[in-house]
């Protein structure tokens, strides 16, 4: 039963992913919801977790969508080593990117990944040999998966590709569930809330916060390799700040406290966004309005909706860790 | 006799802000096992020497040497495992963890090449869950070791706070004001707390209450302007002019002689 | 040698440009200790309210005074009355709300003028070039830097001559003080935040009829305004103009050399000067 506490929320993630095509018509629709709440958990782990409010998601998203690209396009890789490449390569430029913007805390910090953004979408605009530049990388196959020349599972229907995606997305999530519950997941947590005192007791800083960038990084570049493959362009909007953007809302709608929130906001974004999309063209209008309340007043998110709504079932969830009943703030 | 060795040596320690000397050019000795008080008004640079000699703060010049081992060029966390720990003035916890989370997390601390551990839960990592357990019992925070650091009473944060410094078992625990804001009970805990310490560490204390001052210590370093004004045993200290000149009299006559 | 002297010339006239749009931001957060993630949003506005007032017939000079009063108002506005509650928050949420408000005025904009961009002709006075020994350049960039330089006199005087200023000044150390001497501290956060957004609609204003009008220029506003607060350092006026005219001469150099790399030099150039000097030029240590 210890267990089953443990793993509620992959399990919980693991139920969204068998839900989704119950209740999305589109199965690209679907693996767009997984593949975007994927980028808000590489997102949370670094706002939620450590504290770290990181406007250069984009970068590691765009990246990945690059790195599969060139890998199926150029080397004609197979499935999982093209994604694999883009995890490497996101980590990489993730311990790049971070290395530099950690130098600076608070609010500067948070410049400068919105600094960094920009530079790596002008560097991807002329770039053109490798992203294409304005055209972004075309006509990206989308291989099935398999081994030693046997076809283990097809990737060609959209339903497919969503089966596969949706075991990447449950593992990867799991993985990260056993992080952040890990000593490394709660010494981010003490990063999170008091820098000083967290350097005080001994521990080095700089080293955890890029440890968290780097598996950001990883997992962000995963979702842009997998969203590149899902719709055979590897973009350059992927890169560029709008989608750092999107992927900051979803966390920050989602909730921080719990990698579980970053899933609801996710697929809040995804299907609200494409419903709203059809009725008005300005739907992002409301995105800021709504991102605007929640930084007034639904400081938890969805998620903490959601918990205030099944406590007032009488149910009392469980408290995770990482929620936080005043979420303290760096100093600048 | 030959003079015991310095657990922890100050050797021509300055910092500068700029045009502004804020500790300049000090030296101090402190012997294993004793209670050495750092006292002064406000502003004598205190805190900015405890800032220096932890790492909190980069060192302008001098040498700092811990057993004899020259800590100056480290930055602050690798300080801790050289043994060196320290409580802050204004109480730095981390909030949204419980007690227990945060003494287990100070404990972990002098080991924290275990903690980029991505896999291992921290329950499993036994050492410092039962130093944590074993500080809540002595610090007397059992009953509040599920809440919230956040939730706590300002005496009980106090307590939290320098057993966070001694979580790590150090060599030299600096304790900055510990009672700062205290109530009377408050104090008196805190006071048998200090004295408890004795046995197994070196203690470096900044106080302004002068009746634990002059109880519990067996150095006091009187500072003023960023320099030492005197040095030397609670009897003398009290006793010297120009100490008293420097405090208005008044605040040193207090505690058992 | 010519046309690099040229490009100089020319950076300079952009770098002021980019140094009106920084020095708000940089401004405001000496005072509110707030990065206003907004700003660029305010710089988009001043563009398209010029714009529209030439759309609705008025002549340039109108427009250049009202597009940055209508954004100060607008902002002061907001921060009356919304902005103000948000101040108590946790550093991420002011992010995060400026953000949204960002976001909600890059879509309104969309809404009112369409998702592609506009042009604007400077007026006929400021039309064409000036020729001085060899030398080609456009009256209307000579204008601007003219515009940008008594400006820069201007906010020089405010913040080191009047009480005002001062206020500002003292505010930067310490807000408490401030409201200790019996100052409407409110007052001066509606005043200043204004300020601050008047000079990046102004500056937008200003920028139109060099590269247009659209609905992402917000963004790239923003952008460049780090930029030059990160290479001239936060809080601070000098810097600010320092850091401006670096950008401007940087791109300005690069648009001939490599033109596609212009705005991606600035970002390298940005990295460069954090790798040297990690508080920026002139900035303070924090």
């Amino acid at each position: 039963m210890k267990y089953f506490v443990h793993f509620r929320f992959t399990l919980l993630a693991a139920l969204v992913t068998l839900l989704l095509p119950l209740l999305v018509g589109s199965g690209s629709l679907a693996t767009e919801v997984l593949i975007f709440a994927l980028a808000a958990l590489g997102c949370n782990l670094l706002l939620g977790y450590t504290g770290l409010l990181s406007f250069g998601q984009g970068i590691f998203f765009g990246i990945g969508s690059y790195t599969t690209g060139l890998a199926l396009l150029r080397l004609q890789a197979p499935l999982l080593p093209s994604l694999l490449l883009a995890m490497l390569i996101g980590a990489a430029v993730a311990l790049l990117v971070g290395w530099f913007a950690i130098r600076q805390r608070g609010t500067y910090f948070v410049m400068l990944t919105l600094a960094f953004a920009q530079m790596f979408y002008f560097l991807a605009y002329t770039m053109k040999d490798l992203t294409g530049g304005d055209n972004g990388l075309l006509d990206v196959p989308r291989p099935n998966l398999s081994l030693f020349g046997h076809t283990m599972l097809a990737t060609t229907s959209p339903w497919q590709y969503y089966s596969f995606v949706a075991i990447v997305f449950v593992l990867v999530f799991w993985l990260l569930q056993r992080v952040v519950d890990s000593v490394l997941g709660r010494t981010l947590l003490a990063v999170r809330d008091n820098e000083t005192r967290a350097a005080a007791v001994g521990y080095d800083i700089t080293l955890l916060k890029l440890t968290a960038f780097v598996i950001s990084g990883a997992v962000t570049g995963l979702a842009g390799g997998l969203h590149a493959m899902m719709t055979g362009v590897a973009p350059l909007s992927n890169i560029e700040y709008h989608t750092s953007e999107a992927i900051l809302i979803m966390t920050v709608i989602g909730g921080t406290g719990n990698l579980f929130a970053s899933v609801l906001g996710a697929s809040f974004y995804v299907l609200i966004g494409n419903w709203l999309s059809t009725l008005w063209p300005r739907w992002l209008m409301l995105l800021g309005f709504l991102l605007i309340g929640v930084s007034l007043y639904l400081h938890k998110g969805l998620f903490g909706v959601a918990q205030a709504l099944l406590r007032k079932f009488g149910v009392r969830p469980a408290a995770d860790i990482a929620d936080t009943t005043s979420v303290k703030e760096q100093h600048p | 006799m030959s003079k015991p060795t310095p657990i922890l040596s100050a050797r021509h320690v300055s910092k500068r802000y700029g045009k502004f000397t804020a500790v300049n050019d000090i030296s101090l000795d402190i012997l294993p096992g004793t209670v050495h008080s750092v006292i002064g008004p406000n502003g004598a640079g205190k805190t900015t020497l405890f800032h220096t000699l932890t790492g909190s703060t980069a060192i302008s010049a001098g040498s700092i040497l811990v057993e004899g081992e020259e800590v100056a060029h480290l930055p602050g966390y690798k300080r801790v495992r050289k043994g060196l720990a320290r409580s802050f003035q204004i109480t730095s916890l981390f909030p949204n963890l419980s007690v227990r989370e945060n003494l287990r997390l100070a404990a972990q601390g002098t080991r924290p090449l275990q903690a980029l551990n991505p896999w291992r839960r921290p329950e499993r990592l036994r050492a410092a869950c039962d130093s944590a357990e074993q500080l809540l019992v002595r610090l007397n925070l059992q009953a509040v070791a599920e809440r919230l650091a956040a939730e706590l009473s300002h005496g009980q944060q106090r307590r939290l706070e320098v057993g966070m410094a001694m979580a790590g078992q150090p060599k030299v625990i600096f304790l900055d004001e510990p009672t700062s804001g205290m109530g009377i009970d408050d104090i008196g805990d805190m006071k048998r707390l200090i004295h408890s310490l004795r046995d197994t560490t070196t203690v470096l204390l900044i106080e302004h209450n002068m009746d634990i001052v002059m109880d519990i210590s067996d150095q006091i370093t009187v500072m003023q302007q960023g320099q030492i004004l005197a040095q030397g045993k609670p009897a003398e200290i009290r006793s010297d002019e120009r100490v008293r000149r420097a405090y208005l009299g008044s605040m040193i006559t207090g505690g058992k002689a | 040698m010519n046309i690099y002297l040229l490009q100089v010339a020319n950076g300079i006239g952009i770098g002021m440009l980019y140094f009106l749009l920084a020095v708000g931001l940089s401004i405001v957060f000496g005072l509110l200790r707030f990065v206003n993630f907004a700003h660029g949003a305010f710089f988009l506005l001043g563009a398209y309210l010029c714009f529209q007032c030439g759309e609705m017939g008025l002549n340039f000079w109108w427009s250049l005074l009202l597009a940055p009063l209508l954004v100060g108002l607008f902002a002061w506005l907001v921060e009356r009355f919304v902005l103000r509650h948000v101040y108590a928050l946790p550093h991420h949420f002011h992010i995060l709300f400026t953000v949204g408000l960002a976001l909600v005025l890059q879509e309104a904009v969309i809404a009112f003028w369409g998702p592609l961009g506009n042009n604007i002709s400077p007026p006929d006075l400021l039309q064409g070039v000036v020729m001085a020994g060899g030398f080609v350049y456009p009256i209307y960039r000579l204008f601007v830097i003219a515009v940008t330089a008594v400006m820069a006199l201007l906010l020089w005087w405010v913040l080191e001559g009047t009480r005002l200023g001062a206020i500002v000044r003292a505010g930067s150390e310490s807000t408490e003080m401030v409201s200790l001497l019996g100052l409407n501290i409110n007052r001066i956060f509606s005043l200043v935040f204004a300020l601050g957004a008047a000079t990046a609609g102004l500056a937008g204003a200003l920028a139109a009829p060099i590269r247009g009008v659209d609905p992402f220029m917000g963004v790239e506003a923003l952008g460049i305004a780090f930029v030059v607060v990160v290479i001239g350092g936060l809080g601070s006026f000098s810097g600010a103009l320092i850091g401006g005219i670096l950008v401007g001469i940087v791109q300005s150099v690069m648009s001939t050399v490599w033109s596609e790399g212009a705005h991606l030099m600035i970002y390298i150039a940005m990295a460069a000067v954090m790798l040297l000097r990690p508080n920026g030029l002139l900035g303070r240590a924090s």
